[in-house]
């Protein structure tokens, strides 16, 4: 006779009989017939032999005393054997993996420990009970290599028959009875939780909450085509997946119902469980809940449309519906080529329960998970995202958030349809997001979570939330952490800033200089140890910008006054500020400024061209004795002017020495480095009458509306600032040159020399692509490469002396290279979290990160 | 950094001994890295012309400062200007000189007059060379300078009778008064010796209280006396218009025995928590203050206030009104006492909605200069203080409370602080913002 059997792909499968019931044999015959692998076989006797040498010991003696010892030793040897195999057992079940325990089996006790461990991984469990009569077990027992003795078999078989009533009370997902010797088992696998390929990609959508107008624009947006029999189907094959939470609240749940019904039945999409979904499930069963959150909204269009139907329709139709909702599973993995990628759940997920299928992880994945815990006498609100690890990226709803939001590789796709907010799909492969706008908010403005974020969104940063020091997540890097003794400080700077907070969105990193000092005798820094670092990790295609000589400024320039209040929460055109976040120019010379070029970036229709609302720039702003004229007087001039007095007084001097000497010589030399240092600044200065004396330099297009350029070439960078350029003559072009392989490097060089030679400060060394890893790791973004005669309003007027430079090329750049990078990965942060209007908060905290780390002592020369 | 000597007058060849240094040898001492050299470019009996200079080492300079460094500490006067650092390096190759202790054969000429000038630079002051004469002219000396523009560095020449040993330590007292350098290179030891040089002529110098002024930044050069002497001055005219303010706010506080729990924003120092701490109705007061010098200054007030009987200790807290703060939440009052003019006003706005729509105390209280005052203290257009985003007027103060209290649910009385001038109003202006009680 042929037994079928479904058996989980993970699981545990306990085989239950006496000895010589079969359990090896069906085993045996499974593996060799090729349904069950070999290794998925954690067998007693396998067991017993690996830790004391021996399958089995005969217990069997004619001296009372001695069979007590020999059993004593059996047991010891099953003891360890035992734990040795629960151990196993435990690692295969924390991978997922299908056990089939052959041993007898035959205690409840026995049986519940390894039951517990299937449960404690959130895997099923079954039994295949071998109920063979005790005649065949003892003739069979006969004919083994080692019989086990017919008192034995009997014992067992006693207690095999005294436990055998337990078993339909311990808990079996499934329990095969098999009382035949000669059976023949055909096994079915199937997978606890099916992962879907990616096949022509995925659309992943958040929660729609009945908003079904909106779901067809997205769907449409999104390129799907309804067809003859109603369905939308996409013309690549791709997919969509709901998150959960199609129905209530919003006023169409009963055709969104209707409609992932037949989508899903018709292969075309698929639907997860939720809480809303199991609310409707359970009512629809007949079950007792409390209808409430839009629940009752659902309920009633179901009522009214299941009227129309006679009774007997009535039932079928509701068990349509049952099936559908309770066969939604708690989550979905999505492989693409094979590998686990995507982790689709409604409201959370703990990474130990993904693959795996059981009541409680069902609840954890429709209600989410968060808790309030202590630390440092601060409550920290703990959310299950904090927990996830790994690469695959967990996509989910339930909290709605104004923008997708990724913290940790999860993925909030909950925009709030309902509320007033969006509706988002997730596209993968694509990674991008795709949402259409909510026709209206269906919910009424009290507790309407979207109302509430954007009302919110503006108020000051939560200062407690800082001062001691936080970590921050980004979204494309790793974490940055920062100590609250750098934090204090940058408070105070900012408090005192002009900046308002609200637009104070972006702050430049710090730059490395080459990070070897050069191998010529007579240069600190030299272009080739730049071209050699980014070559040695693999990137050839360089560009190499001029450095222009002035300052740092960050310029955000609003289309208007309204929708700059939208973004910051004040209605003025923009701000242009500096490096440390503050106001760059005085208020009435930046309003100034700010007109002149708004107006020409409207009159070009720039904002139209390109879409957006705003432009954010990265510049140096020159001439530099706009923000360094005091420190030009008080340290350059007098420096240059002392040295030159003092040395051309000493010369005259020398000159008359009654004994000749060197010093002369030496002087004279000295005397030259102070002129050429005198003329070093004076080419970065010159006398500002008015603001059209006033000269930037955009370098990085930062951003636009919803955009961020940090993965756009820098040539695409240099075209766009020729673009501004053509706009509005504040702006100047930056020279550069690009490097495609190490044959253009000398005439790099030349022109580096050649420039710096005339007193350009320097030049700048990136990698044409912008943002670079190698293997996993983040590269330099840039490295500066300053000219001789530049550093020496660096390094002091003599630093060429031998006995100087030598010193100096023990200069070490490591701590300053990671700054480089954290600052570079905050700032991206700080622009992605602005672009997607996040809180100001959010924002700002990458703010106080990149000047506290400003604040950690690093040689400020490099 | 150079020193030339040259003198003139019968026997003055007799300088190589005074100074110790034979004339046909070149002089180099090593100190630190540091160079000191000296050569001769006259010598004959009767005149002798003697250079003296540094050649410092630039790396070691740094070095040695002992701070956090910015980039300005890198590019720096110190390596070339004559000052205290100049002296302590040379000091020692003068000492015989300066001690007037050369071999016995020679001492009788330590008492020798000549006449001598004395030139030396870069010198990089903020006097003006009138100045620098009413330093040399008691003396005896007579000054003149080589500049290229008005603002440039200066190489001094002085010119008189004297002797070489009173000439160089009366140099080696004002160069450093001169030099308008913080000393970071010179120690008390260093001071204690400079101070023997001043033994015979500093006292009956007319400038004396002035050079002891200069040379405070010598610690220990100057008795306590005069420190304080200098420092209660200074604070006698801040301290009347001040005490005003704590006064006035004092008394609205006091008006009101319900008004308990007390954040007093900016606090600064702590003058006015340290005074609301002795209030006997006050129940608690957080002093909110951002800057750290500020906060180290007011922690020691308030724990020498601590000491007296009756005293509630503020709790200190870092921040400012750009950060939201859970803890100051529906507190009593709010104090901006001189705050508001410190802020820009587009982030004033952000910070008054921050305070009625979230903090929403009973009563918040703001002072304020009244700029129409200004006049009175002939400040022209400029503003009382350099960190004032604004100065308002009266009637710019009256606009800006009634925006207020058409936007929240406050409403306002201004009152004027310090002495009323019939037309310009008071110095100072209050704002008592109340929350108004729904009906």
């Amino acid at each position: 006779m042929r037994r079928r059997i479904t058996l989980p792909n993970a699981g545990v499968v306990l085989l239950v009989g006496p000895s010589g019931s079969g359990k090896t044999t069906l085993l045996q015959n499974l593996v060799d017939s090729g349904q069950i692998k070999d290794s998925e076989i954690l067998s007693s006797d396998k067991y017993r032999k690996i830790v004391a040498d021996q399958e089995y010991n005969s217990v069997e003696s004619t001296d009372n005393k001695m069979a007590q010892i020999l059993f004593e030793q059996y047991q010891r040897i099953s003891k360890e054997a035992f734990e040795l195999l629960e151990l196993t057992l435990e690692a295969r079940c924390r991978l997922n993996k299908c056990s089939f325990i052959d041993a007898t089996n035959i205690n409840s006790d026995d049986r519940k420990k390894l039951i517990s461990i299937a449960h404690r991984h959130h895997l099923p469990i079954s039994a295949i009970v071998l109920d063979i009569d005790l005649d065949t077990l003892l003739m069979r027992d006969n004919e083994r290599v080692f019989p086990r003795g017919s008192k034995r078999i009997k014992q067992q078989m006693k207690r095999f028959q005294y436990h055998k009533r337990y078993l339909k009370t311990e808990g079996y997902h499934q329990l095969h009875m098999i009382k035949e010797l000669n059976h023949s088992v055909e096994i079915e696998r199937m997978d606890e939780v099916p992962p879907i390929d990616v096949g022509a990609g995925i659309d992943i959508i958040g929660d729609i909450h009945g908003c079904y107008t909106e779901l067809l624009h997205l769907l449409e947006k999104l390129g799907y085509e309804e067809n003859e029999q109603g369905l939308y189907t996409h013309p690549l094959g791709r997919k969509f997946l709901s998150l959960g939470d199609i129905m209530s609240r919003g006023p169409r749940s009963l055709e969104t119902l209707l409609f992932f019904k037949n989508h899903v039945n018709n292969n075309l999409a698929y639907m997860i469980d939720s809480n809303h979904g199991w609310k409707i499930y359970r009512w629809l069963k007949g079950n007792q809940v409390t209808l409430q959150h839009g629940d009752e909204l659902t309920a009633k269009e179901i009522n009214q449309w299941l009227a129309t139907y006679s009774e007997e329709e009535q039932k079928r139709l509701k068990d349509e519906f049952i099936q559908f909702l309770g066969d939604a599973p708690a989550h979905y993995i999505i492989e693409d080529k094979g590998v686990p990628m995507l982790v689709c759940t409604h409201a959370g997920i703990k990474d130990e329960y993904i693959g795996k299928k059981s009541q409680q992880i069902s609840d954890y994945c429709r209600y989410g998970e968060s808790s309030s815990r202590m630390k440092d006498g601060i409550p920290i609100r703990d959310e299950w995202y904090h927990h996830h690890t790994g690469h695959m990226t967990i996509i989910w709803g339930h909290d709605p958030r104004p923008y997708p939001t990724t913290i940790n590789s999860t993925i909030n796709i909950d925009q709030g349809v309902v509320f007033g907010g969006k509706l988002t799909a997730y596209r993968y492969p694509e990674k991008s997001f795709v949402a259409v706008d909510a026709l209206k908010n269906y919910n009424g403005v009290e507790h309407n979570p979207i109302i509430e974020w954007k009302s919110k969104r503006l108020l000051p940063p939560n200062i407690q939330a800082l001062i001691e020091g936080f970590r921050i997540q980004m979204e494309e890097f790793e974490d940055v952490s920062v100590k609250g003794k750098y934090v204090k400080p940058v408070i105070g700077s900012l408090s005192t800033a002009d900046t308002h907070f609200g637009q104070l969105v972006y702050l430049p990193p710090t730059m490395s200089p080459v990070p070897i000092p050069s191998q010529l005798p007579d240069y600190l820094e030299h272009p080739i140890e730049a071209f050699k670092y980014y070559q040695d990790n693999g990137v050839n295609q360089l560009i190499v910008e001029k450095k222009h000589m002035g300052s740092r400024g960050i310029l955000l320039i609003f289309k208007n006054e309204e929708v700059a209040l939208n973004y910051t929460g004040i209605s003025n055109l923009g701000a242009i500020y500096s490096r440390s976040g503050k106001r760059f120019f005085k208020k009435d010379i930046e309003e100034r400024i700010l007109t002149v070029i708004q107006s020409s970036l409207k009159e070009n229709d720039y904002f139209g061209k390109y879409e957006t609302d705003f432009v954010l720039l990265d510049c140096e702003i020159m001439p530099w004795n706009l923000k360094a004229q005091d420190l030009i007087n008080k340290q350059y001039e007098l420096v240059a002017e002392s040295a030159i007095l003092d040395r051309k007084i000493l010369d005259q001097a020398l000159n008359e020495s009654m004994v000749e000497n060197q010093w002369l010589k030496e002087n004279e030399e000295k005397l030259e480095r102070a002129e050429s240092f005198q003329k070093v600044y004076e080419k970065y200065c010159w006398e500002v009458s008015d603001i059209d004396r006033i000269v930037i330099a955009p370098f990085h297009i930062l951003a636009h509306s919803g955009r961020v350029y940090h993965e756009n070439p820098h040539t695409w960078h240099m075209t766009h600032v020729e673009e501004l350029s053509n706009i509005c003559s504040i702006f100047r072009r930056t020279e550069y040159l690009l490097i495609e392989d190490e044959s253009d490097w000398k005439q790099v060089i030349n022109w580096w020399k050649e420039i710096t030679e005339e007193g350009h400060e320097g030049m700048v060394v990136k990698p044409n692509q912008f943002t670079v890893w190698e293997k996993g790791k983040l590269l330099q973004p840039a490295l500066k490469v300053r000219g001789r005669k530049y550093l020496q309003i660096i390094y002091g007027i003599d630093y060429l002396e031998e006995k100087y430079l030598e010193r100096l090329k023990k200069r070490n750049t490591k701590r300053k290279q990671k700054l480089a990078l954290q600052e570079f990965s905050l700032g991206i942060e700080a622009l992605n979290r602005f672009v997607k209007q996040e809180e100001i908060g959010r924002i700002h905290e990458c703010i106080v990160a990149i000047l506290a780390l400003e604040g950690d002592e690093v040689d400020p020369r490099l | 950094m150079q020193l030339t000597i040259h003198a003139k007058g019968e026997d003055a060849n007799i300088l190589s001994f005074l100074l110790a240094k034979h004339p046909e040898r070149l002089y180099e001492k090593e100190h630190k890295g540091h160079k000191v050299r000296l050569f001769y470019q006259t010598f004959t009996p009767n005149e002798v012309k003697v250079t003296i200079y540094v050649v410092l080492d630039a790396i070691s300079l740094v070095r040695d400062s002992g701070e956090k460094l910015d980039i300005t500490h890198y590019i720096n006067d110190r390596e070339f200007a004559v000052s205290s650092l100049f002296l302590s390096l040379i000091r020692s190759s003068l000492a015989t000189a300066l001690n007037g202790l050369p071999k016995e054969e020679y001492l009788p000429y330590v008492r020798q007059v000549f006449q001598f000038s004395y030139s030396f630079g870069p010198v990089n002051t903020d006097l003006s060379v009138e100045n620098l004469r009413e330093l040399f002219s008691p003396l005896g000396f007579t000054l003149s300078v080589q500049t290229e523009t008005k603002n440039s560095p200066l190489y001094v020449t002085v010119t008189g009778e004297t002797t070489l040993q009173k000439g160089l330590r009366q140099l080696f007292i004002l160069i450093p008064v001169i030099d308008n350098y913080k000393h970071y290179f010179i120690d008390e030891k260093e001071a204690e010796k400079l101070q023997r040089f001043g033994e015979g002529w500093l006292d009956d110098h007319p400038q004396k209280e002035w050079i002891y002024k200069r040379a405070l930044k010598y610690k220990g050069l100057l008795d306590d006396h005069i420190t304080e002497h200098i420092k209660v001055e200074k604070e006698k005219k801040q301290k009347g218009l001040n005490q005003l303010r704590y006064e006035k706010i004092i008394e609205i506080i006091q008006s009101k025995p319900h008004l308990r729990k007390i954040i007093d924003m900016g606090s600064g120092e702590g003058k006015l928590s340290t005074r609301l701490g002795f209030l006997p109705n006050v129940s608690e007061i957080i002093a909110v203050e951002p800057s750290e010098r500020e906060t180290l200054k007011a922690k020691k007030r308030y724990a020498k206030a601590a000491e007296n009987p009756g005293f509630l200790m503020p709790m200190q807290k870092w921040g400012s009104v750009f950060y939201y703060d859970d803890g100051l939440k529906n507190k009593d009052v709010f104090i901006l006492c001189e705050v508001i003019e410190h802020i820009a006003e587009e982030k004033l706005h952000t910070a008054m909605q921050l305070i009625f729509q979230e903090y929403k105390p009973a009563v918040c209280i703001i002072t304020t200069p009244n700029k129409e005052y200004n006049t009175l203290y002939q400040l022209g257009e400029s503003m009382r203080h350099y960190d004032h985003r604004f100065e308002w007027t009266r009637a710019e103060l009256l606009a800006w409370v009634e925006k207020m209290t058409d936007m929240y649910a406050y409403k306002a009385s201004i009152s004027s602080i310090g002495e009323v001038d019939h037309k310009r109003g008071s110095p100072t202006q209050i704002v008592v913002f109340e929350k108004e009680v729904m009906v």
